[in-house]
């Protein structure tokens, strides 16, 4: 459903962050993306959401071709983004940042799902409180539900364990899987916690000096093979 | 106590008119990070409208109407002619801006000379207000601005299409992600503030002097009241605009025009001294 081929991108100044980054995604697929700091994982994620710029390289997304285009096509063609850091708006209500959600797909008469208060039913008690005020993990799963409730086909998720409570993590990966397995989602994640990634996963690309450097399919004993652990991972 | 309500109203009716100034500007600049320069030959422009048609012998109602729409035209077509392609460099914009500026007010001298246009009350008469008589068309102007105001303060804060403008200016970049064209709200948000300047100059058109140097009076106090109000926010807005509009017209029944400026940007000054975001420090 996606392939990117040969992405190019970086600074303005033409440093390049990512150097060649080739790989496709199958329909329904949940792959991790993992690798050390600064190797490009987090720009990669920004190129494949239209909000950095290629200087080379093409996007084609469900015979689709999107390289260059602005960032709200790439969001329209279904591709929903959890960036780091969650990026909830502070000052909106929980149920505004998930009508911004679905406003930018459906336009202003929109509505919200159902179910938008019961896959995570924190966000259902919290519905009129201020985005800013809920925990590290209650944004988390509201960023999640924000992109979910605008019906994407492919999800990426910026390292959405990092800083949040261990149990919570847990329910966000659980959640994760049954809604990948109910609704054919595929989803790409940038991931340091291997316990969330074998949780979830099911295939696994290493990124390096911004390349994918290698990949695996046996995922659930990730943390024994440690021949590509301490090649990709450790510091 | 009749002169003390008629200060009042004076200087209510000129802090609503500045605030549909000040309005523009802090949605422009909200919205897209952008000082425009222009925004008081937008009003100009807007007091022109009516008298190119009240000259050809159309209605001052029809001018009103006519203003706003015409404004968001130029509006529209000057962010897609200059603004869109200066958007990341922010002093260019002001420069550009300020370019855009003199050639309209060049434009309009070149048209209608540099002398003064005279345009009719359209409301001539005054009405009976607890014991004084003012005039009516102020009371117009008064109701306009206060329409408009709420207007804009329910269509940011009670609508869709609100809460999707205040999500670009909180995160251009996450909103867009979300699917919302962030480019088609540039140019409506341009070219609905230029909408507002428009219809300002039109409303005060009978009651001021009409000339090609009428925008800067108002582009002056209209940036201090953003510069003391919070270049951020609405209510900011209507703060700096009743603190700057009523001093002025209050000091100015008792001082002349030079020592009430003077005041003015002296009050400006100590906010800012001890807000430098102003009143309400950057909140949105």
């Amino acid at each position: 459903m996606l392939e990117v081929k040969n992405l190019v991108a970086g600074y303005r100044s033409g440093g390049r962050v990512l150097d060649g980054v080739s790989f496709s995604l199958a329909a329904g697929e949940i792959v991790a993306l993992l690798g050390r700091n600064g190797m490009g994982k987090t720009t990669l994620m920004r190129t494949l959401t239209g909000q950095l710029q290629l200087q080379e390289g093409s996007i084609n997304f469900e015979g689709t071709d999107l390289t260059n285009r602005p960032s709200f096509r790439f969001a329209k063609a279904g591709i929903g983004y959890v960036p780091q850091g969650r990026e909830v708006f502070t000052d909106f209500s929980v149920e505004q940042n998930l009508m911004m959600g679905v406003l930018g797909k459906d336009g202003i008469f929109a509505r919200l799902p159902d179910n938008a208060f019961d896959v995570f039913p924190i966000l259902g008690e919290r519905r009129q409180q201020r985005a800013g005020t809920l925990s590290g993990g209650q944004q988390q799963q509201l960023a999640i539900m924000r992109a979910l409730v605008g019906r994407p086909k492919l999800l990426l998720l910026d390292e959405p364990s990092e800083g949040i409570q261990p149990s919570i993590v847990d329910e966000i990966a659980v959640t994760l899987a049954r809604i990948a397995r109910e609704t054919g989602l595929t989803i790409l994640v940038v991931e340091q916690n291997l316990e969330f990634v074998q949780a979830l996963a099911s295939r696994v690309m290493f990124m390096e000096n911004g390349r994918i450097a290698g990949a695996t399919d046996t995922v659930a004993d990730l943390h024994t093979q440690t021949d590509l652990i301490h090649r990709y991972l450790s510091i | 106590m009749a002169d003390v309500i008629a200060l009042f109203l004076d200087t209510l009716s000129f802090t609503l008119t500045l605030l549909l100034v000040t309005l523009g500007l802090v949605v422009i600049f909200g919205m897209m990070n952008v000082i425009n320069m222009a925004h008081g030959e937008f009003f100009l422009l807007g007091a022109y409208v009516v008298v190119v048609v009240t000259g050809a012998g159309g209605s001052f109602w029809l001018a009103l109407v006519l203003a706003p729409l015409v404004l968001a035209f130029i509006g529209f077509a000057l962010e897609w002619l200059v603004i869109r392609h200066i958007y990341h460099r922010f002093i260019d914009t002001i420069l550009a801006t300020w370019g855009i500026s003199i050639a309209l007010k060049q434009a309009i001298t070149i048209m209608f000379g540099p002398g003064l246009q005279s345009v009719p009350n359209p409301l001539p008469g005054t009405i009976d207000l607890a014991g004084i008589e003012y005039p009516l068309y102020r009371l117009f102007i008064m109701a306009m601005g206060l329409l408009l105001a709420a207007g804009t303060y329910l269509v940011f804060f009670r609508t869709p299409i609100g809460l999707t403008a205040r999500g670009v200016i909180a995160n251009r970049a996450m909103s867009a992600s979300l699917g919302i064209n962030t480019r088609r709200l540039d140019w409506a948000t341009f070219a609905f503030g230029a909408a507002l300047a428009g219809f300002a100059g039109a409303v005060m058109a009978p009651i001021m002097s009409v000339d090609p140097q009428m925008g800067v009076g108002f582009l002056v106090p209209s940036f201090l009241a953003v510069l003391v109000g919070g270049v951020n926010s609405l209510v900011g807005a209507l703060l700096g605009s009743a603190l700057i509009g009523g001093t002025s017209t209050g000091l100015s029944a008792y001082l002349s025009q030079a020592d009430t400026q003077i005041l003015v940007f002296l009050l400006a000054m100590m906010v800012i001294r001890f807000f430098p975001n102003g009143l309400t420090g950057g909140k949105r």
